[in-house]
């Protein structure tokens, strides 16, 4: 244990997954030295906020703290902020940040999370063009949504979806140009884009499917983006939500295995036995489904960084939460478990035209994902089905009458889920 | 504004004096406690990991859960109707000084 206590824990990134570890850390015994390096000189915050209360107008611009400011010290966290962390030396097992100094590492811990992907087109660089991703970007476009203006964000995804709720609630005229054909097609089924399409819609939002962006143009700052197609949108604002890129070059220039994400296993182990990695930033292999996958969500960074503590601790890591997503747009809460896949039968239980209602994924007859819209009431009994496996009666799991978990016709548990829906019969 | 004093009584039964400052939702005093409450959605009523018991009055005088924080709570670990709520969706208030704040069982 003497390396414990004069080698620290360094951690990179003070996300919800790198605040996660050094928090589970501390709290449950390491004794050892745990230091947390930030680039930025911000109290770790909260993350969700940023593309919903935060942008309302009206609303505080205070970013709820992930622990309050004097808690790290008072923890005996050590933190390194306002530097990066530029490269990582192996043999030594020590960081080099960008001031010059080396910090020795027992184990490193990389949550450099994700960064928004910017806009592959000629005028991406002008005045007005926005992305959110930090609590100043959340500032930043904030301050732009003022009443009358005219908004442009590109991507209907969850983050360009609440910027445009947002954007339109206070008073600016909206649009959202989307390449696909329906509101977040990545994430969710044909019903569920068809009910936050009509919502939007209702408040006054336009919105613009087949829109591929090729240009914005102005004279340095933005006043225009033109799509594939021919068409001209004003704006006096453009906010890009077309998804995140991972931030890991400091993992590939140490030559860790990276393919869009650093590759973990379930202890979240990258191929170097003492580099650990959590968060935005990893890929891995599903549990659940068996899919090579990177999640980014504040479940899988709280979830990852607690199998990282596990494993530094020598404990045994947990088996998998069933991951899962919320959104809020126009009030509506759209919360998923699960991840859903194009090919799954799709059921929808209850009455989307009522605003309450659920949409069940199945595969191979078991419950694969669940949307609830509006009402939470299928949500955790859906995810413990998805964690068993059990399989379920299609027509019952269409009667909104019948419990999700009434629906349950057999076992026949896919490999692995075994042992818990064996119990639970 | 001062800070209030919180009675909290963790899941082994044990009681600890805590400090609950204005600017903290009470999740958050009990988070930066290092109370063992997960609050794995960050503050945002769509888990129920921060689950707290509290006096009946209390839970009274806090008015109407939203309809998200109620619905979560009824298939909460150990739900009652006259004292559960999740705590993050409690902001200080002065007259909340010296509550009792009791850990709902962890959930499954």
């Amino acid at each position: 244990m003497t390396e414990h206590t004069t080698h620290p824990v360094v951690v990179v990134g003070s996300g919800h997954a790198g605040v996660a570890v050094a928090a589970g850390l501390r709290t449950r015994g390491w004794a050892g030295r745990v230091v947390l390096v930030d680039a930025q000189h911000d109290v770790p915050y909260e993350r969700p906020p940023l593309s919903k209360d935060l942008l309302a107008s009206g609303a505080g611009d205070r970013a709820a703290p992930l622990r309050k400011e004097d808690w790290y010290e008072a923890k005996g966290i050590e933190r390194v902020t306002g530097q990066a962390v530029d490269s990582i030396d192996r043999d030594a097992r020590a960081v080099i940040l960008s001031d010059g100094s080396r910090l020795p590492y027992h184990r490193l811990v990389l949550a450099t999370g994700s960064r928004a992907r910017e806009l592959p087109v000629p005028g991406a660089d002008l005045d007005g063009v926005l992305a959110l991703r930090t609590h100043q970007d959340g500032l930043a476009i904030k301050q732009s949504l003022v009443p009358g203006a005219r908004v442009v964000v590109i991507g209907a995804g969850f983050i360009g979806m609440e910027v445009a709720a947002a954007a339109v609630k206070n008073g600016c005229a909206v649009t959202v140009l989307e390449f696909q054909d329906r509101v977040m097609k990545r994430v969710t089924s044909p019903p569920v884009s068809a009910f936050f399409e009509r919502l939007h819609r209702s408040q006054g939002l336009r919105l613009e499917f087949g829109a591929a962006v090729t240009e914005l143009q102005g004279d340095g700052r933005v006043e225009r983006v033109l799509t594939s197609d021919g068409r001209t949108f004003e704006a006096d604002v453009v906010v890009a939500g077309i998804g995140v890129l991972p931030n890991q070059e400091l993992a590939e220039a140490a030559g860790l295995a990276c393919q869009d994400g650093i590759l973990v296993n379930e202890q979240c182990r990258t191929t170097d036995p003492c580099i650990y990695a959590a968060g935005d930033v990893t890929r891995f292999t599903s549990p659940f489904s068996g899919a090579s996958q990177r999640l980014e969500s504040i479940q899988n960074a709280t979830a990852q960084a607690e199998a990282v503590v596990d494993d530094v601790l020598d404990h045994e890591v947990k088996p998998s939460e069933v991951p899962w997503f919320w959104t809020v747009q126009h009030g509506v809460r759209l919360q998923t478990a699960g991840v859903m896949h194009p090919d799954d039968e799709v059921v929808v239980r209850g009455d989307p035209e009522r605003g309450k209602f659920s949409v069940v994924y199945l595969r191979e007859g078991r419950l694969a994902a669940v949307d609830t819209i509006g009402g939470l009431a299928d949500f955790r009994p859906a995810k413990k089905l998805i964690s068993t496996g059990l399989l379920l009666d299609p027509a019952r799991v269409a009667d909104p009458g019948v419990k999700l978990e009434d629906a349950v016709i057999g076992t026949g548990p896919r490999p692995g889920a075994y042992e818990t829906a064996a119990a639970l019969v | 504004m001062s800070n209030n004093t919180l009675n909290v009584i963790d899941r082994d039964g044990r009681q600890h004096a805590v400090e609950w400052e204005p600017e903290q939702s009470l999740m958050e005093a009990l988070r930066d406690n290092d109370l063992p409450v997960l609050a794995s959605c960050g503050g945002t009523a769509s888990c129920a990991t921060c689950h707290v018991f509290l006096d009946g009055d209390v839970v009274e005088s806090l008015g109407e859960r939203s309809e998200d924080e109620a619905e979560l709570l009824v298939d909460a670990e150990g739900f009652r109707e006259d004292c559960s709520r999740l705590s993050c969706q409690v902001e200080f208030e002065d007259r909340l000084d010296g509550i009792t704040v009791t850990l709902a069982p962890e959930e499954e």
